[in-house]
């Protein structure tokens, strides 16, 4: 599914090369439930960023479902991942001034598919949710757990194989943060591959989280 | 590009023009009127043409005026006979005309001679006297003057005469006997037929000379031979036919035009930097946006897409409003102000009336001017917006 | 020199293009230097970014640059009521020396162009990138004849002469005509009808045979011989003037402005089978699609074409 080879990244800041990946190897399985832990700072991010496509790793090979995502140009990446991957954002990054449905078709509005498709698969991922009776309304006038859910439709659109998550319980309280990890349960139930970069300790004793891999300072420990 | 419209990422840059609120108004506003003032002056410059060029369809074939060390003075009526003699030359007509300063109004009315046993040298005034009796003018001393004349004697209390002074200081009493109604403003608004003789006494002319010989060919393609013709005879004369009046009329209002387009020109380099500046200054909102749909797999191409949906919706509408708001000044407000640049003698002539002339070719030619222009300014900030890192929303 | 309002805004639309095809330029330049395509460098994928910048760029003029052709011919139509003889847009472009010239240069800068971007979708569309150089080191090669075309338009433009007499398209569209034209007129205008009809056939064998390379060959052939067709055989009929010749005044408001018609479609057709195919030679493949445009719009345009002799004779019992 994942397949990390020797993944080096350094970023220029000012004057000098920040490494903030070194030498790391990872592989994970279809269908596998994966939680990065480490501080902020560790590298985290960045190699969700690595695996969606969104950089490239100064050296090492990424390929994510047999594609070797580290060599396709940029535009092919991105068709890439509105094809096989989701994102669940930290604060989840809703577009503000879009209502609840066009937030939640966003990722595939540049695909140009016919109207009728769209909006029936919106309704599926909307009703699955619970926010199909707030599907017209401006997502700055929703709650925080409407909001949390309309990042999840979102992820689901494209029916995705892989879920990105990044710090997806940071700044949510209790109560928010318990029903993210229902949700995160009935995904990984539903077979789709899982990989949650965190810092929050409630992650680190859950029954359906299979491996806990551990980041520090850009390396795997 | 080439694909077609993606109607709901059409509406995502409609909802983002929205968002953007101020800098959108902003730049609609200026491209407005920058739209409106372009088809402003290219529609006045257009509708004086056509103006002008329904009037000289009026003037005869060819005008003969003699110069005497540079300057027009009168012609000598015997040379009328000897032009008529010519091969192909259908009829010429001494004519008797010129300019009556009116001072208490500030205008020049035209005065035209006109004879009851001499054919009109042109249609038009035929068909201006027609139901007039010229012969009866003639005998009780009257005159015929256009409706815009008629107003503007009676605002100066001649009702039913006017005094004209003659160039001796003597006074010239005749009656208004009628009034002609004329589509051409300028016609209208500033003519007067008196019979030729009060026309002689007006101007205080010997009666053996002309002011110029009007020239009709049978066929007008003999109309350069003929030409040559006569000022072989007569190398005094010069001809001026319907074609040189034509051309130059066509080129001075295409070049007075041309210079407002040069000026133009400036305006939209200005504006071009503006609309660059403003399109390349993203918001951190507008960032994080643009952020979070790469993410979530939208390519470079999309959001170049939808940024020019946008700049297109821009451009159209700015385009339509600026158009349709020239339209209003131009013909329903007669374009105050602008209009003086092209009607130079608007000082001294009559009003009249801007004629309605827009046809596809200026809505083209509006378009090419403005919409290419706008959307060339946004192509480079809409693709270093496209290009922002997408990682960003990640850290 | 008369600046009408036409012209500056061609000279206007001519001046971005100059400006933005210059940017493409040096981009293109740098591009095609340093491209590595087996790298993935940062360089490259600023490279990249770039390259995209350039496509951006190219699109942009190519959409403007048909519709400006048409307004071009239609600006020289307009012109022509100005300059003395001239009864058509032909007359103003044949009143400057290089008036012809500009013309070609104007449709083989579209062909030239509408190529690039084929090549570019076939690019963009293979994740290995395999002809980023090779379209840049191209750009780089036609933005000479775009920089041409811009020249003898602003020389076009500015050696026009109001007061000048020029021919008529009926003197030069005729055997009488000093210019090349004329030798055309030596040959009976049947033979060149046959050649056409010949070429077309040619180029449905082509697309029956599924040979990019024969598609390529017969389809500029086929757009040479139809405009000689046009002007020899099939003009007089759209007039229905046995002298007049003319593939100007077809696009006049007389002919219902028919030629904007027929030329686009006898363009898009040969276009179509032309580049399309030099890409397929390129790819080394076969894409249907461009051959099935290709023969769609090439028979639309010889049915059209042709209708006009067949009308005739039906409402006239003879040939002219």
């Amino acid at each position: 599914m994942i397949c990390l080879h020797h993944v080096c990244k350094r970023f220029a800041q000012g004057d000098e090369a920040i490494e903030a990946l070194k030498d790391v190897s990872l592989e994970i399985a279809q269908g596998e439930c994966v939680v990065l832990r480490g501080a902020s700072g560790s590298g985290k991010s960045t190699l969700l960023s690595l695996i969606a496509g969104l950089a490239q790793p100064s050296s090492g090979e990424i390929r994510v479902l047999d594609r070797e995502i580290s060599k396709l140009p940029e535009h092919l990446s991105a068709l890439f991942r509105r094809a096989h991957i989701g994102f669940i954002f930290q604060k989840f990054h809703l577009i503000p001034g879009l209502n609840v449905e066009e937030n939640v078709i966003a990722p595939l509005i540049p695909a140009n598919l016919p109207l009728h498709v769209l909006h029936e698969k919106a309704r599926i991922k909307m009703e699955a949710l619970h926010i199909d009776s707030k599907a017209k309304r401006d997502v700055k006038r929703l709650s925080g757990g409407e909001q949390q859910r309309v990042a999840i439709a979102r992820a689901l659109i494209n029916d995705p194989v892989l879920i990105l998550a990044d710090e997806p319980t940071a700044n949510l309280d209790a109560k928010l943060s318990a029903e993210l990890i229902e949700h995160l349960y009935m995904l990984k139930q539903s077979g789709v591959t899982l990989l949650i970069a965190t810092h929050d300790p409630l992650f680190f004793d859950l029954d359906f989280v299979d491996r806990i891999v551990e980041l520090k300072n850009g390396r795997i420990v | 590009m080439l694909a077609n419209i993606n109607v709901l990422l059409l509406d995502y840059a409609l909802g983002s023009l929205k968002r953007q609120g101020g800098k959108s108004i902003f730049i609609f506003l200026v491209l407005c009127l920058l739209i409106f003032l372009l088809a402003s002056v290219l529609m006045i410059a257009d509708a004086i043409k056509f103006e002008l060029n329904t009037t000289l369809k009026t003037l005869p074939q060819i005008t003969l005026q003699r110069f005497v060390a540079g300057r027009q003075t009168n012609v000598s009526v015997e040379r009328v006979d000897t032009i008529l003699a010519l091969n192909g030359v259908e009829r010429a007509i001494p004519r008797v005309w010129g300019y009556y300063y009116f001072k208490p109004a500030g205008v020049n009315f035209s005065i035209v001679g006109i004879d009851a046993y001499e054919e009109p040298y042109k249609k038009r005034l035929s068909e201006l006297t027609r139901t007039f009796d010229l012969s009866t003018l003639e005998k009780e001393g009257g005159m015929i003057v256009g409706e815009g004349v008629q107003n503007v004697l009676r605002e100066n209390y001649y009702s039913d005469f006017f005094n004209f002074i003659t160039p001796k200081g003597e006074r010239y009493p005749l009656k208004i006997a009628g009034v002609f109604h004329s589509d051409i403003a300028l016609e209208s608004n500033d003519l007067m037929l008196v019979p030729k003789q009060a026309a002689y006494t007006i101007f205080g002319m010997p009666p053996e000379e002309a002011t110029d010989i009007v020239v009709h060919v049978s066929n007008p393609v003999e109309i350069p031979t003929i030409v040559q013709k006569i000022t072989e005879r007569y190398p005094d004369l010069r001809a001026i036919t319907q074609d040189d009046l034509r051309i130059s009329y066509q080129n001075i209002f295409d070049y007075k035009s041309g210079f407002f387009l040069s000026l133009f020109i400036v305006c939209v380099f200005a504006f071009f930097i503006v609309i660059y500046d403003k399109a390349s200054g993203l918001s951190s909102e507008e960032r994080r946006e643009i952020g979070i749909l790469k993410a979530l797999g939208w390519r470079m191409s999309d959001i170049v897409h939808a940024k020019f949906y946008e700049s297109f919706v821009m451009a159209l509408s700015a385009f339509l409003t600026g158009f349709c708001a020239a339209l209003f000044f131009v013909y329903v407000l007669q374009a105050p102000l602008l209009r003086s640049v092209f009607i130079g003698y608007s000082e001294l002539k009559p009003p009249f009336r801007l004629p309605f002339s827009v046809d596809v070719k200026m809505i083209v030619l509006l378009f090419f001017l403005s919409v290419p222009v706008y959307i060339a300014a946004t192509l480079i900030p809409s693709w270093k917006a496209a290009s922002l890192d997408a990682d960003e929303v990640m850290r | 020199m008369s600046l009408t309002p036409e012209i500056i805004a061609l000279l206007l639309l001519d001046a971005v293009f100059l400006l933005f095809g210059g940017i493409a330029f040096v981009l293109s330049a740098g591009i095609a230097w340093r491209w590595r395509s087996n790298e993935t460098t940062e360089l490259q994928y600023a490279l990249h970014r770039r390259s995209y910048l350039v496509s951006v760029i190219i699109n942009y003029i190519f959409m403007l640059k048909i519709p400006l052709f048409a307004f071009f011919i239609y600006t020289c139509d307009k012109l022509s009521a100005i300059i003395t003889g001239a009864m058509c847009a032909s007359g103003v472009v044949n009143s400057v020396d290089f008036g012809l010239y500009l013309t070609l240069f104007k449709i083989v800068n579209l062909y030239v162009f509408g190529f690039w971007l084929l090549l570019n979708d076939a690019d963009m569309n293979d994740e290995k990138l395999p002809f980023t150089r090779l379209k840049f080191i191209l750009f780089i090669l036609f933005f000479i004849p775009l920089c041409v075309e811009i020249g003898l338009e602003i020389g076009f433009f500015t050696s026009l002469n109001v007061s000048k007499i020029v021919s008529c398209c009926g003197t030069l569209f005729s055997a009488s005509s000093t210019s090349s034209i004329s030798l055309l007129f030596s040959v009976d205008e049947k033979i060149w009808m046959m050649i056409f009809y010949g070429c077309f056939a040619l180029s449905v064998a082509a697309y029956a045979s599924r040979s990019p390379l024969a598609s390529v060959v017969s389809n500029l052939l086929l757009a040479l011989f139809a405009l000689i067709a046009l002007i020899l055989f099939f003009s007089p009929y759209v007039y229905e003037l046995p002298t007049h010749h003319c593939p100007f005044c077809l696009l006049q408001k007389e002919y219902f402005y028919v030629g904007y018609l027929l030329y686009a479609l006898l363009f898009s057709g040969t276009f179509y089978a032309a580049a399309g195919g030099v890409l397929d030679l390129v790819q080394k493949r076969y894409t249907k699609r461009f051959y099935r445009l290709s023969l769609f719009f090439n028979t639309v345009y010889v049915i059209g074409i042709s209708l006009y002799p067949l009308s005739y004779y039906l409402r006239n019992g003879v040939w002219l």
